[in-house]
């Protein structure tokens, strides 16, 4: 039971008061917080627009398989004879069937840039929700038990912190050879102290409030005042974070595979296929195949990098650019319709004088 | 202060040992005479395995070795490599100076581009110019370095040269004693790659914090009390909000002069990121520690400079 928690619901429609100082305009519904954060974030056409595309992304991701049959290239199928010119040069986009061209070894770019959709979705949504969940743990015990716990653990978390990290990485990923699994581990496990120590200082300040101080006062255990009574609080930071931190894992990957210490070709990753292109100076002889994948990791990044800061406008509105609280669709169209009864009146009225 | 620098030292010291210690853990978890079976040449008969692991220290127990690196450190040497039994000292002192010539030259720059357009945002909140400012920064800050470095070779160099303008050189390093004209010339690309990615967090950095600023009470006051908008908002605003600038240029630089991996990756640069990722690739443990030993320093070294800066620029920071 939590205290201020989304489920309190109010609802005082005014509708039926007409004596109330700004009449039927001011019918008051009650809506939760979340509620509140939607009607917002869906006022805001950016953070839409990028929602959109990563759900499309999503869904391309998913589909690969199908997609590609459609296609009917292969991710990494070598097309010796369509996809390569008898001198062996890249087919450019829109030649031979190939929408996006063909890379060095004849190669359907457009196929293995939805299969690099798939590597870069698993292991920037997977890494983030590891590192979250990590996170999460570790910044409520620090956080709520203080003392010896959290010096030891704030000290761990800062120290991770300053860590070279691209390097570690890099060194811990040679060593055990690089396999997608490795990638999305070491990737959460150089990410996860961000989001602890955010979660941390907000559990610093929840655990003094009255709430907590009302679950211990009825006897709940600490796990349950930490889970049930804290957490739900956390749920607001948690998702703003966890969106800003996607397009950061994302990017690590792809500078990982970039490197040739990530997912290893022949499996496609919008960075292993960029420093494909970049061997030897190939991009210079066929441009598409540098020039797709990057637009297509640009592209990724940008509208989760959009989204979180819509999302922070709409869930965190004290920092936003929206300060206001929407109308409901229900206002809406009794908005829409007095307007209209409003004109029709006008126009009446019109009639009756001349 | 005295006490300070003398407890960042102790500080240094025991990150350096915690690091170096995680660092050879990780590269001990495989097995040694698979480590030393990887230098002994190819085909290497079992006798002259045995040999390398004792030429290059690997017949003696983990924390012997440990110790025995711990020991050279502190008569600072990094020690041989395995790959060539060259003193990493010198390959350092080669690469060093590649590193910091990209990483010195780009911050310069990324501060000059970043810190002007995070005022110009935050002094017209909402207005055409602090969109095309907020645009800018998310633009580049969802740009990896290695897609900028990469494009930017194709567009400027490949396409212009092959226009015949051959205003950029291709990849590669000319160092500064050498010409100091062709250094710089060499270096346009790389510094502005790294500058544009770096500046576009100083962007939203100096926004948001001199957002922040210009709406506490002493601002109201500067202003009520008849001083320019100029005088406000450059004195007290912009002096107060640059703080975070400075922890976070720390951070950056010293992160970046053990190692701008990307952009040398992209550029050729042979600097110190080339350097420890060969190491990786060989298993080349000495001097992978070498560069995790200086980059741990580095960034040591710069947290404490921030600290001392801070206290030049805020008063109230006391230094104990």
């Amino acid at each position: 039971m939590s205290l201020i928690g989304a489920d309190v619901r109010i609802e005082v429609a005014e509708e039926h008061n007409p004596d109330r100082k700004g009449g039927a305009d001011r019918e008051f519904v009650g809506r939760t917080p979340w509620q509140l954060a939607w009607a917002r974030l869906r006022r805001d056409r950016v953070a839409m627009v990028s929602l959109g595309f990563i759900v499309f992304l999503m869904l391309v991701a998913i589909f690969a398989p199908l997609l590609t049959a459609l296609i009917g290239h292969g991710p990494n199928t070598q097309y010796s004879t369509t996809g390569l010119s008898p001198s062996g040069i890249p087919v450019a986009p829109g030649h031979n069937g190939f929408l996006l061209g063909t890379d060095d070894q004849g190669r359907d770019v457009l196929s293995r840039i939805i299969y690099g959709a798939r590597i870069s979705l698993e292991v920037g949504v997977g890494a983030t929700a590891l590192a979250l969940g990590v996170g999460l743990v570790v910044g409520l015990l620090a956080g709520y038990y203080g003392g010896w716990i959290d010096a030891l653990l704030a000290r761990f978390m800062d120290i991770l912190l300053s860590f070279p990290i691209l390097l570690f990485a890099l060194a811990i990923i040679a060593r055990f050879g690089p396999s997608l699994d490795l990638v999305l581990i070491v990737i959460a496990m150089f990410s996860w102290p961000y989001i602890g120590r955010l979660v941390r200082g907000q559990v610093i300040s929840l655990r003094e409030r009255e709430f907590v101080e009302a679950a211990r006062a009825l006897g709940s255990s600490d796990l349950r005042i930490m889970f049930v009574e804290i957490a739900p609080n956390l749920i607001a930071l948690a998702v703003i974070y966890a969106t800003l931190l996607i397009p950061v894992n994302i990017v690590t990957e792809a500078t990982l595979s970039f490197l040739g210490l990530g997912v290893l070709p022949p499996t496609a990753s919008w960075g292993n296929m960029i420093a494909e292109a970049q061997t030897g100076d190939l991009f210079t002889v066929a441009w598409w195949f540098l020039v797709f994948p990057c637009v297509a990791l640009v592209l990724t990044t940008l509208a989760f990098n959009l989204l979180g800061d819509g999302l922070r406008d709409a869930l965190d509105p004290r920092h936003g650019r929206s300060n206001i609280i929407p109308p409901t669709k229900q206002q809406r169209v009794l908005a829409k319709l007095r307007k209209r009864t409003a004109r029709e009146a006008a126009r009446e009225a019109e009639r009756a004088n001349a | 202060m005295t006490r300070f620098v003398l407890r960042r030292l102790l500080y240094l010291v025991i990150v350096l040992v915690i690091i170096t210690f995680v660092t050879y853990v990780i590269f001990f978890a495989g097995n040694p005479t698979n480590l030393a079976g990887r230098f002994a040449g190819r085909d290497a008969s079992p006798q002259a395995i045995k040999d390398a692991a004792v030429r290059l220290g690997l017949n003696h127990g983990f924390f012997y070795q440990y110790w025995h690196y711990l020991l050279g450190l502190l008569h600072g040497s990094f020690g041989l490599d395995y790959q060539n039994q060259v003193p990493i000292n010198s390959e350092i002192a080669r690469a060093f100076p590649v590193t910091a010539s990209l990483v010195l030259g780009a911050s310069v720059l990324w501060l000059l581009i970043g810190i002007p357009i995070g005022i110009m945002s935050a002094t017209h909140p909402r207005s055409l110019r602090d969109r095309m400012g907020t645009t800018f920064a998310l633009t580049f800050l969802s740009m990896p370095t290695f897609v900028l470095g990469l494009l930017l070779l194709l567009v400027l160099y490949y396409y212009l040269t092959q226009a015949g303008i051959t205003w950029f050189p291709p990849a590669g390093y000319v160092s500064f004693t050498q010409s100091p004209a062709q250094w710089a010339v060499h270096l346009i690309l790389p510094w502005f790659t790294l500058a544009l990615v770096q500046a576009a967090v100083y962007t939203r950095l100096v926004r948001g914090s001199l957002l922040d600023v210009l709406g506490e009470d002493y601002i109201r006051t500067a202003r009520a009390k008849g001083l320019s908008r100029r005088t406000v908002i450059y004195k007290h605003g912009v002096r107060a909000a640059l703080t975070p600038v400075v922890t976070q240029l720390g951070i950056d630089v010293g992160t970046l002069l053990a190692g701008a991996f990307v952009t040398e990756q992209v550029f050729g640069l042979t600097g110190l990121g080339q350097l420890a990722l060969n190491a990786i690739r060989n298993s080349d443990l000495p001097v992978v520690a070498a560069v995790v030993v200086l980059a741990a320093s580095f960034i040591v070294v710069m947290n404490t400079i921030v600290d001392l800066v801070y206290a030049v620029l805020d008063p109230r920071v006391r230094l104990a």
